[in-house]
């Protein structure tokens, strides 16, 4: 047998044995810190809580809400649909079937905004698109689906167009009736004639 | 019998040649700008990074000139840092945190020790950028807590802001599913409220005293 071809041989042993060795671990392809940087400073990935309750509403097909509280907190409240990806388990692999669907808009929410923004900055590195943040969180979706506020007298036209929005939304989300108490029926005061004594006067 | 074993001297250039056009590859190859030092693992830890955070009321040593190892950078824009900002702070707009000139003085900043502050309008504004510079190897950089918002709103009285904790952000302000669950159920209990029992009220019978006809 040829010299080189054991040499070859025992070098094919070698490498193969080396495979033992490899991190089993997922490697995730990372875009370059440049883009990272780039997509961090732009503000397109902020959705409103309005624009997430109209997503809910309409039964929008390609949105997939994700919430990265904890289990617990999620156990205890979440909107409509959403799926628990707890902030620790975002690098997973259990869960990385739910990123990068295509035609699907991932929206990530919590308790505000910072730890939602945090987890897009990860998936983003990890090259995932189309993922954004519920801006404000869910304490900016109770001040503003759950318990809208009425616009003052004077606020434009659009404040108001908001507002009802906003009253139709709360009644989604929460079963609420509509609040009749707000047009109070005015109380019509009947003033009977008095009827004349009879020290009065009289026939 | 193959062709090398026929022409050793041939082979051997061969191979020398393509060893030196993989020594030249490398060589010549561009050295990108920013490397990930952080893994994905550790940026996911970098969210429980406490002491990574700047609190406001840290400020009034900074401002009251008892430290002088902290340089704020402003990340607002330029007319944003025209109308207020932090004293002393530098202002280096988002957009421009990559250039070759910004990312030197930060180098400069993190080779003398020196601990960098990042702000923007509120805390959220400036958190991209704050975990950008940490995974690319900036461990210097902080964030400011609350952000500028909260400074401005606060800034007379620095010292004060420890015992409050509102400008820390993650927690929830309400029990989400308590508030949701009331609101569902208080229109119910407000009909039930506004009705007024009705009074019948007979008409009284006129006293003979009272008189007529």
């Amino acid at each position: 047998m040829n010299r080189n071809y054991f040499f070859l041989t025992v070098l094919m042993l070698v490498l193969a044995a080396g495979t033992f060795f490899l991190n089993r671990e997922p490697e995730y392809e990372q875009i370059k810190p440049e883009k990272l940087l780039y997509d961090i400073i732009q503000p397109t990935r902020y959705v409103t809580t309005d624009q997430v309750a109209r997503f809910i509403i309409d039964k929008d097909p390609t949105l997939e809400l994700v919430d990265v509280r904890s289990a617990a907190s999620y156990d205890h409240f979440s909107l409509n649909n959403a799926i628990n990806i707890p902030f620790d388990s975002l690098l997973s692999p259990n869960y990385q079937d739910y990123f990068g669907i295509p035609g699907t808009k991932v929206v990530f929410y919590s308790n505000d905004d910072i730890l939602a923004d945090q987890a897009w900055v990860i998936t983003r590195r990890m090259g995932i698109n189309e993922t954004y943040v519920m801006k404000g969180g869910l304490n900016c979706w109770i001040e503003t689906i759950i318990q809208p506020k009425e616009p003052p007298e004077d606020a434009p036209y659009t404040a108001f167009e908001l507002y009802q929005f906003r009253k139709g939304a709360q009644m989604y989300f929460t079963g609420a009736k509509v609040d009749n108490s707000v047009v109070k029926k005015k109380k019509v005061a009947v003033r009977r004639k008095k009827k004349q004594k009879v020290a009065a006067g009289g026939c | 019998m193959h062709v090398h074993e026929l022409n050793p001297r041939k082979t051997l250039v061969t191979v020398i040649i393509f060893v030196l056009i993989i020594i030249v590859g490398f060589l010549t190859l561009k050295k990108p700008r920013f490397k990930y030092k952080l893994s994905l693992e550790q940026t996911v830890e970098l969210a429980h990074d406490y002491e990574a955070g700047f609190h406001p009321f840290e400020l009034a040593d900074v401002l009251g000139k008892k430290t002088n190892n902290v340089v704020f950078i402003d990340i607002r824009d330029r007319f944003s840092y025209g109308q207020g900002h932090i004293p002393g702070a530098e202002n280096i707009s988002a957009y421009d945190l990559s250039e070759p000139k910004n990312i030197k003085h930060l180098k400069e900043l993190q080779d003398k020790e020196m601990t960098v502050v990042l702000y923007g309008n509120d805390q959220l504004q400036a958190n991209g950028p704050w975990m950008w510079f940490r995974q690319v190897g900036f461990d210097n950089v902080k964030i400011l807590l609350g952000g500028y918002e909260y400074y401005a709103a606060h800034k007379d009285a620095l010292e004060q802001t420890v015992e409050d904790i509102s400008y820390l952000r993650g927690e929830p302000r309400y029990d989400f599913a308590e508030v949701a669950k009331s609101v569902g159920s208080v229109d119910n209990t407000q009909k039930v409220a506004n009705k007024k029992p009705v009074v019948v009220r007979r008409k009284k019978k006129p006293k003979v005293a009272s008189g007529g006809c």
